[in-house]
């Protein structure tokens, strides 16, 4: 099996399921907390009588998952390839911690 | 008022804490076994990457981009969701991805390019297409 073929086996059954955890982890988190916020207000005003509604919390398409996957696998590359250069132009075959830090802020406005 | 709650607190308030203090506890562990499963994904992604330069990396700093990466994908669930928000939905889609890349115009692109081979491999939203395109053919004429 090529490489190319490996890369894309790799971020589709192994990124998937974990992306897809860790965004509705947040998501529900999120959720929970604007129905406590919600919920303290209806308290509050004394003016809401009825039962606060529980809002379905956010949810992904198949494809905006698959494409959201490859955005977080860019990243990391992008981030080690970075690196990679910065110590290639130091002439070691090591990426180091401070090679990282050179490109950092670029790659933190990048994404 | 906010302090009368706290004050007549109830037995059945109370045992709700601690209801809510092992969920939290569960919720924790989770997310450590989350992160942990996260790191090795992304150890695997950056250690290829390394060695299709023919260098290799540091241990240290495989971790931290993990981690990193794991803080970025927090950040991308946050703006996904904003987005589909904001156009009024509750399914985030693919346009929310590409939007989310925005600050870079290479990744924003290469992003676009990726939705359509996804869009064209998928053989269902082919069948929309058609059809589409058959309600079209019906309004012209």
């Amino acid at each position: 099996m090529g490489e190319a073929a490996f890369d894309f086996y790799l971020h589709f059954f192994l990124l998937q399921p974990l992306i897809h955890a860790i965004l509705k982890r947040v998501w529900t988190a999120r959720t929970l907390e604007r129905e406590r916020i919600e919920a303290n207000e209806a308290l509050d005003s004394e003016a809401g009588a009825g039962t606060s509604k529980k809002s379905r919390p956010t949810s992904v398409n198949g494809n905006a998952l698959k494409l959201s996957c490859e955005l977080v696998r860019v990243f990391v590359t992008e981030a080690v390839q970075r690196a990679a250069a910065v110590a290639e132009a130091e002439g070691s075959t090591q990426i180091e911690p401070s090679h990282l830090e050179f490109i950092l802020p670029q790659l933190l406005l990048d994404f | 008022m906010a302090t009368d709650r706290v004050l007549c607190g109830s037995s059945s308030e109370i045992e709700r804490g601690e209801e809510q203090e092992e969920q939290q506890q569960e919720h924790d562990s989770e997310a450590k076994l989350l992160h942990d499963r996260f790191r090795l994904s992304a150890i695997s992604i950056a250690e290829s990457e390394a060695s299709k330069n023919g260098m290799e990396i540091s241990k240290v700093l495989v971790s931290c981009i993990a981690d990193l990466a794991y803080k970025f994908t927090e950040g991308l669930a946050k703006d996904l969701q904003l987005f589909a928000q904001h156009a009024n939905r509750k399914c985030v889609n693919m346009e929310d991805v590409i939007l989310s890349a925005h600050r870079n115009e290479h990744v924003s692109s290469y992003l676009r390019t990726f939705s359509n081979d996804l869009k064209a491999r998928d053989p269902s939203s082919e069948r929309k297409r058609k059809k589409e395109a058959k309600k079209n053919d019906k309004a012209t004429i």
